[in-house]
């Protein structure tokens, strides 16, 4: 239990899983006030819901492109910092976590196996956004505001890269 | 013995992520035409002054992949190689001769030749798993290139040190030249 509990914490770091989330996490704390719990809970709702048909037997989706194209817009929004709407912010957590969910279905045999695999999944997936979202909401500073932006490029112009090839090939 | 003497191929080393990450970091490293333009891209910041110095590794990264999108869908631009070289040549010039054009005109040209830049790369993006690690390591090596320039940069702040500044600009500029005449 504890094997596959850990085998689903580390199935969660792929690159096109950190590429969207930390983007996402960035946007949702840059400038943010107060925490940005409406997208927080969005994406934690959307992880849920993609584990739930994750238990209901829907087959793994290929949802690469969705958290590319999350990546690249949400890089590109905290590279030019403009704020983004809310709900907008909201909308894409949910997105982002389905898509997390439904990319990330269990190695394991046996049904207690694979529930803790999701788990683990989902709470390194949810563990991640929250970090990220307080890495950025304590970017005060001039230079650290600009680092956040330069982090933003770097995320949008590696996502629309392979975003391109994907379509392409 | 001849197979014990080979020596072990090193080329897109490592598998995996990491490995593509790895690849993808190393690749415009090796290119010495790519890294004296970053470089001089950074430095020429410096000389530009705030938010120029800021601004343009945030915004050279989003170009090079609008030019990467053309390599990648095969969208010919002529003379790529040409434009990258000539690329060290002209940002090299510029750190040399401490210019301070208007913020357009220096986003305008840095954006130019980023195109390039990305198209060259984005031709030899390669495709599977790793191309998502492989562009970060590349869009990642690239950007810290541009902060080494800044970092060097720095050293214009004493009047030796803009000696110094300036005459790596000159080096650049003469690497971009060497790539343009075939020497290099």
């Amino acid at each position: 239990m504890i094997g596959a509990f850990v085998d689903g914490l580390t199935q969660f770091f792929l690159p096109t899983h950190l590429l969207a989330v930390v983007a996402l996490g960035l946007l949702a704390g840059q400038d943010a006030k107060r925490f940005p719990v409406a997208a927080v809970a969005a994406y934690a709702f959307g992880l849920a819901a993609g584990s739930v048909l994750i238990a209901a037997a829907v087959r793994e989706q290929n949802t690469g492109p969705v958290l590319l194209a999350v990546a690249a817009l949400a890089g590109i929004a905290v590279a030019i910092a403009r704020p983004v709407p809310r709900a907008v912010q909201a909308l894409s957590a949910c997105l982002t976590g389905g898509a997390v969910a439904l990319n990330t279905p269990p190695q394991a045999i046996t049904i207690p196996s694979a529930v803790a695999a999701q788990t683990g999944a989902a709470i390194a997936a949810f563990a991640m956004l929250t970090i990220v979202v307080m890495i950025g909401m304590r970017a005060r500073g001039a230079w650290h505001r600009i680092g956040l932006r330069v982090v933003g490029s770097w995320i949008a112009a590696s996502a629309v890269l392979v975003l391109a090839l994907r379509l392409a090939r | 013995m001849l197979a014990l003497l080979a020596a072990p191929a090193l080329a897109h080393s490592g598998e995996g992520g990491a490995g593509g990450f790895l690849s993808g970091f190393m690749h415009p490293v090796f290119g010495l035409d790519h890294v004296v333009a970053m470089l001089a891209v950074g430095l020429w910041g410096v000389f530009l002054g705030p938010p120029a110095l800021w601004l343009l590794p945030i915004v050279f990264p989003l170009v090079m992949a609008a030019g990467g999108v053309l390599g990648i869908l095969g969208v010919p631009l002529p003379a790529v190689e040409t434009g990258i070289a000539a690329s060290a040549v002209v940002l090299g010039v510029m750190v040399a001769l401490a210019a301070r054009p208007p913020l357009w005109a220096a986003a305008v040209l840095v954006g130019a030749f980023a195109i390039f830049h990305g198209h060259a790369h984005g031709k030899e993006l390669p495709d599977g798993a790793n191309a998502v690690a492989f562009s970060a390591g590349l869009v990642i090596a690239t950007g810290l290139l541009h902060l080494t320039g800044i970092a060097f940069g720095q050293f214009a702040r004493w009047p030796a040190g803009r000696i110094a500044v300036r005459a790596a600009g000159g080096a650049i500029a003469a690497v971009g030249l060497a790539y343009l005449s075939g020497l290099a």
